[in-house]
């Protein structure tokens, strides 16, 4: 896959040249690439004077980072406490076998990936779900079918 | 224009309070985590667009706010007019130009969109009449849904960075620890470790530099005050920053905001930048000659990374992997040196307490456990929200007479409380007084302060399983207790909620509980069994149902339970065919359905479409 | 210097010494299967941890790991009570759950009774019982070559991108000094193999044996401003070379001396 790292010199600019930028770091050329590409990991590992173990370690410590990469839409299933006990497993399910994919998965199309969430704070509202930054509350297995259909519209609509 | 003396900031506040004073209505638009959730930016947009097109004499757009939480989010989307109060709930975008009609242009009330209390049958038409709020006492949230979002000018106006303009210019430092201590403030984490201890040992180091951190990691599932405050207040949290970085010597600090809250970073972030410019924070902070530069630094999805040395290590850009507490971070915290770490809610009090004196925070609550708590009050309640009471407040109060009771008036099967690291507490222990150690006796906690709400189809297996998983996927994986422990333990809770246990296997979930709280290396570890401990406390017999009977009696635990069409309710809609991803439903429009159980994977779908009718059974 | 007692003894120490080394001092033996003496105690296995208490704490006690807990006055601490037994037996039986065939592990369990696992284990698990010990001394020789990789459970030890590290020298420093013998290396022809990439060994110019690789010898000679040309011989070769010059410098003197 062809990547267009011209783009990394900017996210770089952007931060101290410190090892203490580097999680900040990956996270913009994570939101850039939609995943960590193993030449950004090198050229961070250089930039910040930080060992590669190091930058490779801290890559697959956190949760917000992916070495594969991800679809366009990424689809947040919120499996905190309130949102499970009002039936988030359920929705994950749903959108599992809607989209023919396993949480953690990315269609081949890389239009979308599934994942689950820990707990994205809108718990009043829950069941929800997170599509890339908009957040959807009040899911349940009816609407949720909905959710995912109206995405895959909005992308034939757009061709 | 930078403020140089605290008489300029008296004047500021003049200023900005007469701009907001001017209006003669006010619309707020809630735009808190679940407003948002549910649609509330839409709404705001619309009200932008309807009011662009149809100017309306004496109203400007100015007066139009995006606010922060303002509570009840059961309610949500939540759209306020002041200075009457008056409270729409439940708004829907086409109700937009409506409410423009009736209660900007005229001074009238939308009946329809008022709240009905669905226990009193009453109708409200303002919010302070209303339980969910009379009874609160809002203190660290007392700014949010009531000025505009991340405004600066909004903050100074109702005395934002008063309490700091006293410190920086009236005070010593050793004097804002003591007014600190006064005040009993213990941290809002869920640790509750006196603030004004640490501060005071922290000052004393001799080693610099210093620093402050502020904890916006709120990883608990079930709880978002902090994310309110981060998101609707955030000055709050930086004048509390100030106030903390003075009394100990800090010139640098960082506020750690979770991964998951992007507008938190974003607003947070807005806010250093509104108060540098004005001279509030950066270099030669009001005229004083203090400086202290804040900066955000994002986590990178981590719940571990809520236990203080992992954030530092996660601050260095290191994983966040804890260490030991017999080096104390007040001595050797971020980067080796002398660092004060407190959470989110813990400074938006601080203000306060400098501004009104620890005296005045030391008459609410109780005394070991004084001031207010913000809690989220969540799951299978009426009035779901974010809600702040006194200390001491009892559960009984919060969830029955805020909380307005179970949903559909079921009875309370148990509430849980202090996130994963707590536990479950039953019905009969309703009246016990939620502070840091009450309910740590009883074997829970108050912790951060999620609240969640559980009825009679809650498996307390299932949230202990749920909890484990939890739990062991957040490990950071360093010692073997949290490593393997975990890992095993939640085996051992899968085993039961698939009826594959034996009474000896929770004799050696106990006995392994034990150990893991024991030998862990950090809180993470060391609360991990809680979630099991407290649930087998209060509901061993639901554990024994599991175990002796296969069953589950709460109708979750999907290896123990059947779903089964009952004929003579089963109306013939079909729902539940459209619902079933196994396809093993069958029947025809009109005649009752059938459920195959060989291929029916128990995935609740159609329990959960066919609520409205009833006519699918759970055994 | 502080007093304190141990398993009843009463001992001296050095202020900032760590618990595990007066321990160990008084000829007492603990496992402690995370900890060596060239990089910081680390705290992971656990199995370590002793019972501290104090005369002044009226019957409190705590459990801590003695490799990270420095001594303190009047401190009393007991290194083998039925409930340190018990923690080391939990610890040990959940290693032995992760690692089944681990000979040292074995060996360890049954000194404290764990003969089987008694819980879920996987036949085919591998024997690295992720004390991270590889990863701290490589970082301390300064090659920073391979880390943790992942979180929690799934964890393991790896080196970047799971391909040949490229700041390995193949020194050796991990695999000898892995607690479990998990780390594979073969020495094969002059050629060493260790986590998929190939060295060339240096063979002495004196004897042929094969001594160190050359990406070593070069990080040596860079960091320590020593010849490279040194590293052409071995150990071996370059005593007894100074050897026969001391004897010669004997030689002279007694020349000069007579």
């Amino acid at each position: 896959m062809n990547h267009d790292f011209s783009k990394l010199p900017e996210i770089f600019e952007r931060y101290p040249d410190t090892p203490a930028s580097l999680i900040a770091v990956l996270q913009d050329i994570q939101k850039e690439y939609h995943f960590l590409p193993c030449h950004a990991l090198e050229e961070t590992a250089r930039h910040l004077d930080v060992p590669l173990s190091k930058v490779f370690s801290v890559s697959t410590f956190y949760n917000a980072f992916s070495l594969n990469p991800k679809g366009e839409k990424v689809i947040r299933i919120c499996i905190g406490t309130t949102c499970h006990i009002r039936g988030a497993m359920q929705i994950q399910q749903q959108l599992e076998n809607l989209l023919e994919i396993k949480a953690g998965e990315t269609t081949e199309d890389l239009k979308f990936t599934l994942e689950v969430v820990a707990c994205v704070g809108a718990c009043a509202m829950a069941p929800v779900v997170a599509v890339n930054e908009d957040f959807h509350g009040g899911i349940t297995v009816a609407n949720a079918k909905r959710l995912v259909k109206t995405k895959k519209k909005t992308k034939k609509g757009k061709a | 224009m930078r403020v140089e003396k605290t008489s300029q900031l008296a004047k500021l506040q003049k200023t900005f309070l007469e701009k907001m004073n001017k209006h003669d209505r006010t619309v707020l638009i809630c735009c808190g985590p679940g407003c948002l959730a549910n649609g509330a930016q839409k709404i705001s947009d619309e009200f932008h667009k309807v009011l662009k097109k149809k100017k309306i004499k004496g109203f400007s757009i100015e007066a139009l706010k995006e606010t922060g939480c303002h509570g009840f989010c059961e309610q949500g989307p939540l759209v306020i007019i002041e200075p009457d109060g008056i409270f729409y709930t439940r708004v829907k975008v086409k109700d937009v130009e409506e409410i423009i009609d009736t209660s900007i242009k005229k001074k009238e009330v939308v009946e329809r969109l008022l709240y009905t209390d669905q226990a009193t049958d009453k109708t409200y038409e303002t919010y302070s009449e209303i339980p969910f709020y009379k009874l609160q006492h809002r203190v660290a949230l007392r700014n949010i849904g009531k000025i505009r979002q991340c405004d600066i000018e909004e903050y100074i106006a109702v005395g934002g960075y008063q309490g700091m303009a006293k410190a920086l210019t009236k005070m010593k430092p050793m004097e804002v620890i003591d007014e600190v201590t006064t005040s009993g403030l213990r941290g809002r984490g869920g640790g509750g470790f006196p603030a004004g201890r640490k501060w005071a040992t922290c000052a004393k180091i001799d080693d610099e530099p210093r620093y402050v951190i502020c904890n916006g990691d709120e990883g608990d599932p079930g709880a978002f005050m902090d994310r309110a405050i981060m998101e609707g207040d955030p000055h709050s949290v930086l004048e509390g920053m100030i106030i903390a970085a003075y009394a100990v010597g800090a010139q640098d600090g960082y506020i750690y905001v979770r991964e998951e809250y992007p507008l938190a970073v974003v607003n947070i972030q807005k806010a250093i930048e509104q108060a540098t410019e004005l001279g509030l924070l950066g270099e030669n902070i009001l005229g004083t000659g203090f400086n202290l530069n804040l900066h955000v630094s994002r986590g990178g999805g981590a719940f571990v990374c809520g236990e203080s040395s992992a954030l530092m290590r996660s601050v260095a850009g290191e994983v966040g992997e804890p260490r030991a507490k017999y080096i104390r971070s007040v001595q050797k915290g971020v980067f080796d040196k002398p660092t004060v770490l407190n959470n989110v809610e813990s400074y938006a009090n601080v203000p306060v307490i400098i501004e009104k004196g620890g005296k005045w925070f030391a008459t609410l609550g109780t005394p070991k456990s004084t001031g207010t708590k913000a809690f989220s009050l969540v799951g299978k309640v009426r009035n779901t929200g974010l809600i702040e009471v006194p200390m001491g407040t009892t559960l009984r109060q919060i969830i029955y007479d805020i909380g307005g009771g179970v949903i559909d008036n079921k009875p309370l099967k148990a509430v849980q409380t202090g996130g994963p690291s707590g536990g479950c507490l039953p019905e009969d222990k309703l009246d016990l007084s939620v502070d840091f150690d009450t309910l740590t006796k009883a074997g829970s906690m108050m912790g951060s302060g999620g609240m969640i709400v559980m009825d009679e189809r809650t498996c307390v297996v299932d949230v202990a399983k749920y909890f484990l998983k939890f739990l062991n996927d957040e490990s950071c994986g360093k010692c073997v207790p949290c490593r393997e422990g975990l890992y095993q333990l939640h085996a051992l809770a899968v085993a039961i909620s698939e009826g594959r246990a034996t009474e000896e296997d929770l004799d050696k979930m106990e006995k392994l509980s034990d150990n893991i709280v024991i030998g862990s290396l950090c809180g993470l570890g060391k609360s991990g069994p809680n979630p099991f401990l407290s649930t087998i406390q209060y509901f061993r017999d639901e554990y024994l149902a599991h175990i002796k009977d296969k069953k589950c009696p709460a109708g979750v635990c999907r290896e123990l339970i059947t779903y089964k069409v009952d004929a003579e309710k089963c109306d013939g809609c079909m729902a539940c065919i459209a619902a079933c991803a196994q396809k093993c439903i069958t029947g025809k429009k009109g005649e009752p359905h059938v459920i195959n159980q060989e291929r029916c994977d128990k995935c609740g779908a159609c329990y959960a479409v066919c609520n409205k009718r009833d006519a699918i059974e759970v055994a | 210097m502080v007093t304190l007692t141990v398993n009843g003894r009463v001992v001296q120490a050095q202020e900032g010494e760590m618990l595990l080394e007066v321990i160990r001092r008084e000829g007492i033996d603990i496992p402690a299967l995370c900890h060596h003496e060239a990089v910081e105690p680390f705290g992971a296995c656990r199995l370590c941890m002793v019972e501290i208490t104090k005369e002044a704490w009226d019957g409190w006690t705590n459990h801590v790991t003695s490799c990270l807990y420095p001594v303190e006055q009047d401190l009393i601490v007991s290194t083998h009570t039925p409930k340190v037994n018990e923690l080391r037996k939990s610890v040990l039986d959940l290693q032995l759950a992760r690692c089944p065939n681990s000979p040292e592990i074995r060996k360890l369990a049954a000194e404290y009774g764990v003969n089987e696992t008694s819980f879920e284990s996987k036949p085919d698990a591998d024997n690295c019982i992720l004390c991270g010990l590889c990863t701290r001394i490589c970082d301390k020789m300064g090659f920073n070559a391979i880390s943790t990789v992942g979180r929690g459970h799934g964890k393991e030890i790896a080196p970047p991108m799971h391909e040949a590290p490229p700041d390995c020298v193949g020194c050796l420093s991990c695999a000898l000094n892995c607690p479990t013998n998990v780390i594979e290396y073969s020495d094969v022809n002059g050629k060493r193999t260790i986590w998929g990439k190939q060295f060339e060994l240096i063979k002495c110019s004196e004897c042929g044996k094969t001594t160190i690789t050359r990406e070593f010898a070069q990080a040596l000679s860079d960091r320590k401003g020593i010849p490279i040309e040194y590293f052409e011989k071995c150990d071996h070769c370059h005593r007894k070379e100074l050897s026969l010059t001391m004897g010669q410098v004997a030689g002279w003197s007694k020349e000069v001396q007579s």
